[in-house]
């Protein structure tokens, strides 16, 4: 399997007032076909801004100073002033937000966007054509067809994320960029949303995930190899087990502990947590495996 | 079936407060210390030129009229039966002119004001806003602070500076009236012709400070609106900028009609001080004659004909604004 | 909220409404004339210095006094009625918002009712059939009319206090239903409260103009509002006899703006979510009726939409 997405350099700093913050220094990152990369770090590690320029949909204050993304063979600049190509969003990279409750305008029923989307990339395609495809794979992927004439209010809290999973993947985007989908809902929601995501990988509608989240359960249970950030940089890097069981870095190691997993083995371990680690320790290189 | 629900308790509801207000209407005139038939009498008397024999006859035809031997509730329902036939009664200070006819003859040139005025400075208002907010740069700041000054001047300032400026100082524009002295009312374009000099002031003024306030209401709503999670949304699945564009526009008139519904009550008071200003012959400067003579029967209808058109306007708006949200009708009949 | 974070607009709103009151305070003592005094003709024009400073009007009296004396008028009616308004919706609001129940039912009700009926026709109806016409009635009549809004907007707010952790520890240690209100209830809703009162005061002081204007102005004193009536009916304006109407026009103009100016002003430091223009949407959209203060805009930062869709240009957007 080949790599699918190779992000080299990217730097990202929000300019607000007086102060710039670096919120991604430098950081490089690869992604195999059909891997779930699990995205992994505290609030303000930089993860989601990582995640919204892998998108593309980086904005002001937020700057992409520097980074390229290859694709496919093409690679598209990122830093300075770069014009990213409309199309490539939600076709090439696709970006499932956070809370989906207010993605969709209130106003307009589901299969408006829909079909808004796939006319924007294709100015050729019918209303009904559009409706069909959209029907089909929802329908294939479990929602029922009704969903589509619905406005945002009248789903629940899970199928409002599904359908907009749905949506998000729609043109078949090589890669999906998730950024805590799965914060919102309750448990069993989670657990059919993160099936849905995993049979649109073997099913090749979507050929890699990127999988933003502080949840460390949940990437458990997703992630083929987990990356996690800290102060905008990736400290450690490596597949998902290694990472849980046996982490290299001081922060990896920090993070991990301060886990809470219902399982016999945790029984005679203490919960040690992240203050009990000295932060500079932090600091050292990153680790990839 | 959510929007008939929707709309049955808005009927219902316009009902309840249609009553409430001629309830209003009909007792508070009625608080007068004193017996008001001989309050008016005494003042025709005074004016002179009747009679001992005619003032009798007016007093018999007011007291039969208003049926002040009767008890309240009767009085209250002979109210209701004149109203349904269009009776208004007769006027006190032009007696024996009746009150729907001295209206019929107001009404047309208030409406020629204020209907035009309403509508065009609510979607002029509002596109100015929504442009402003797209552009931003100094074309915002600009409408932004004009807009926000024109919306703080009470409309009859504005008539009074504009009338002072343009119609005695420059002489652009007729000071006051409605049509050229010696020109009669007809459906003629001499007339129109004549009739629209008359006509501008008067609309400029209502207009323009509406238009302040729509631009200024419109562009905190766009604005907000771009902020929103599903433009970002739509961005990021490479939607075509002018496909968002619409979507936030019809999120961000939404406030824009209820506020219309809000408004509508100081913008009808604000076209009839306008009218004072102008001398111009509507509804504004009947109830200022009517109110010097303390003519009872046309002060009311005025004031009744306001909260209709208080009443009506508030009723489309609803009735509008539950047709563009879903979100309302649900709410308001309990689907979630 | 220290006075150096207060923005420049709010200065500049205080200094018009300090320079407001000083002319309707002091004024009357600088002016040393009596507005009632006949100094002059029918409409002569101004002369330096001193009492026919801006002329006269239709019944040769100081325009300068009369500007003075009718600007304290229309002064107190405004606040009278605003405060009578500020209270009346503020109590109705408190009690029917945290009492909730049967109570908050009828309140609202007649709220209700009290917002779908126009004011305006309310006050004109009683004036005309008042039998004395002074600045208190009139401001009495005024305040009675225009508390519904109030209350409308304080019930939404007090009912959502009504769940918050430190009411539920007030009752439990045994406070009283008015103790509550008064000290956990109220001091959430000060600083809405405040800006509220603002609005009243210009909503009143345009509403006494409207009344005079129409000939339904205080009988025994003059405002602002009976200037303008008497400008109008004697055909000041067709003569060009402008001072007899652009100064109480010109007054009007600046007490209104000035006191808009610093209600939005006011919002802006007391909602500093406003100025970014990302918040959560509050349902009060879904409620139909908008009747909380219009959204204020904030600074007039020179937003493009164009740089939130797609070129970067510089926004306040917060970004995650």
């Amino acid at each position: 399997m080949g790599t699918l997405v190779d992000a080299r350099n990217i730097r990202g700093v929000y300019y607000s007032g007086g102060t710039d913050v670096v919120a991604v220094d430098d950081v490089s990152v690869k992604i195999e076909e059909g891997e779930v990369l699990g995205l992994a770090g505290e609030s303000g590690s930089g993860k989601t801004t990582l995640g919204s320029i892998v998108a593309l949909i980086a904005r002001p204050p937020l700057h992409v100073e520097q980074g390229s993304l290859e694709i496919d063979g093409k690679v598209q600049e990122l830093g300075g002033d770069a014009q990213v190509p409309r199309t490539w969003r939600g076709a090439v990279v696709s970006m499932l937000p956070q809370g989906a409750m207010n993605s969709i305008s209130p106003t307009k029923r589901i299969r408006h966007l829909v079909y808004d989307v796939m006319r924007s990339h294709d100015r050729k395609v019918s209303k009904d054509e559009a409706l069909d495809r959209a029907r089909q794979r929802i329908t294939t992927l479990g929602l029922p067809a009704r969903v589509l004439d619905a406005y945002p209010h009248q789903l629940s809290g899970g199928m409002k994320q599904r359908t907009v999973t749905i949506i998000s993947t729609l043109l078949n985007p090589r890669l999906l960029v998730a950024d805590e989908p799965t914060s919102a809902l309750d448990v069993t929601s989670q657990k059919i949303l993160i099936e849905m995501l995993l049979e649109m990988l073997e099913k090749k509608i979507i050929s890699g995930v990127i999988f933003i989240t502080h949840d460390l359960p949940v990437l458990r249970t997703v992630a083929t190899n987990i990356a996690v950030m800290y102060q905008g940089r990736v400290v450690e890097r490596g597949p998902t087990e290694m990472m849980v069981d046996n982490p290299q870095h001081p922060y990896t190691q920090a993070l991990m502990s301060s886990v809470l997993a219902p399982e016999p083995k945790y029984r005679k371990t203490r919960i040690e947590g992240m203050s009990s680690f000295d932060r500079s320790l932090f600091d050292a290189p990153a680790v990839i495996h | 079936m959510v929007l008939a629900k929707y709309i049955g308790r808005k009927v219902a509801w316009t009902f309840v407060v249609l009553v409430v207000a001629l309830l209003l209407n009909f007792l508070l005139p009625r608080f007068i210390p004193g017996n008001p038939v001989d309050a008016i009498v005494g003042q025709i008397a005074a004016g002179g030129g009747t009679g001992g024999e005619q003032l009798q006859q007016i007093h018999e035809h007011f007291m039969t009229e208003f049926g002040l031997d009767k008890p309240l509730w009767q009085q209250f329902l002979i109210y209701i039966g004149n109203l349904l036939h269009g009776d208004f009664g007769t006027s006190f200070g032009q007696y024996p002119a009746s009150v729907s006819h001295l209206i019929g003859q107001a009404l047309p040139w208030s409406l020629a004001i204020q209907v035009p005025a309403i509508i065009v400075g609510w979607v002029v208002g509002n596109i100015l806003g929504a442009l402003a907010a797209f552009k931003g740069g100094w074309f915002d700041r600009g409408a932004f602070v004009g807009s926000l000054f024109l919306s703080s001047v009470p409309p009859f300032a504005l008539a009074i500076i504009l009338l002072f400026l343009v119609a005695v100082q420059m002489g652009v524009l007729p000071v006051g009236g409605a049509y050229s002295f010696g020109m009669t009312p007809e459906f003629s374009m001499t007339f129109f012709g004549d009739a629209i000099t008359y006509f501008w002031l008067p609309f400029w003024s209502l207009v323009l400070v509406f238009i302040g306030g729509q631009a200024v209401g419109m562009r905190s709503m766009a604005v907000y609106e771009l902020g929103s999670d599903y433009v970002n949304y739509n961005r990021g699945l490479g939607v075509r900028d002018s496909k968002t564009v619409r979507y936030i526009f019809r999120n961000a008139m939404l406030p824009q009609f209820t506020g219309l519904g809000l408004s509508i009550a100081a913008l009808i008071t604000g076209g009839l001080i306008i009218e004072l200003v102008f001398s111009y012959p509507g509804l504004g400067t009947l109830l200022f004659n009517a109110i010097g003579q303390n003519d009872y029967p046309v002060i009311q209808a005025i004031t009744l004909i306001i909260t209709l058109a208080v009443l009506i306007a508030n009723f489309t708006v609803d009735i509008l604004t539950g047709f563009i949200d879903p979100r309302i009708r649900a709410a308001q009949s309990g689907e979630r | 909220m220290s006075l150096r974070g207060l923005p420049p607009r709010f200065w500049v709103a205080a200094a018009l409404v300090a320079f407001i009151l000083l002319v309707a305070v002091v004024g009357p003592f600088v002016v040393q004339t009596d507005p009632n005094a006949t100094v002059g003709g029918l409409y002569d024009r101004p002369r330096c210095c001193g009492a026919l400073l801006i002329g006269t009007d239709n019944e040769g009296q100081s325009v300068i006094a009369n500007l003075v004396y009718g600007t304290r008028t229309s002064l107190i009616v405004g606040l009278v009625a605003g405060l009578i308004a500020t209270v009346i919706g503020l109590l109705v609001g408190l009690v029917g918002g945290y009492r909730g129940g049967w109570i908050d039912d009828v309140l609202t009700a007649i709220t209700n009712v009290g917002l779908a009926i126009p004011a305006i026709v309310v006050i004109i109806l009683v004036s005309v059939s008042l039998p004395k016409r002074n600045i208190y009635t009139l401001a009495l009549v005024i305040g009675l009319t225009a508390w519904f809004w109030v209350a409308r907007a304080v019930r939404a707010q007090s009912s959502s206090v009504r769940t918050r952790e430190h009411i539920d520890v007030a009752r439990l240690s045994g406070a009283g239903f008015w103790s509550i209100l008064l000290r956990d209830v109220l001091p959430y809703l000060l600083s809405y409260v405040v800006m509220a009162f603002v609005l009243q005061v210009s909503g009143a002081i345009l509403f006494e103009s409207t009344l005079s204007m129409l000939g339904l102005g205080p009988a025994n004193a003059v405002s602002l509002g009976t200037m303008l009536y008497w400008a109008i009916a004697w055909g000041s304006v067709r003569t060009g006899a402008w001072w007899a109407f652009v100064p109480p026009t010109l007054m009007l103009t600046l007490i209104v703006f000035s006191l808009l100016l610093l209600q939005s002003s006011l919002n802006e430091v007391f909602n500093p979510r406003l100025r970014r223009g990302r918040a959560t949407r509050k349902k009060a959209v879904a409620k139909g009726k908008e009747d909380e203060e219009p959204i204020d805009v904030g600074e007039p930062e020179p937003v493009g939409a164009v740089g939130m869709l797609e070129t970067p240009t510089s926004s306040g957007r917060e970004h995650r």
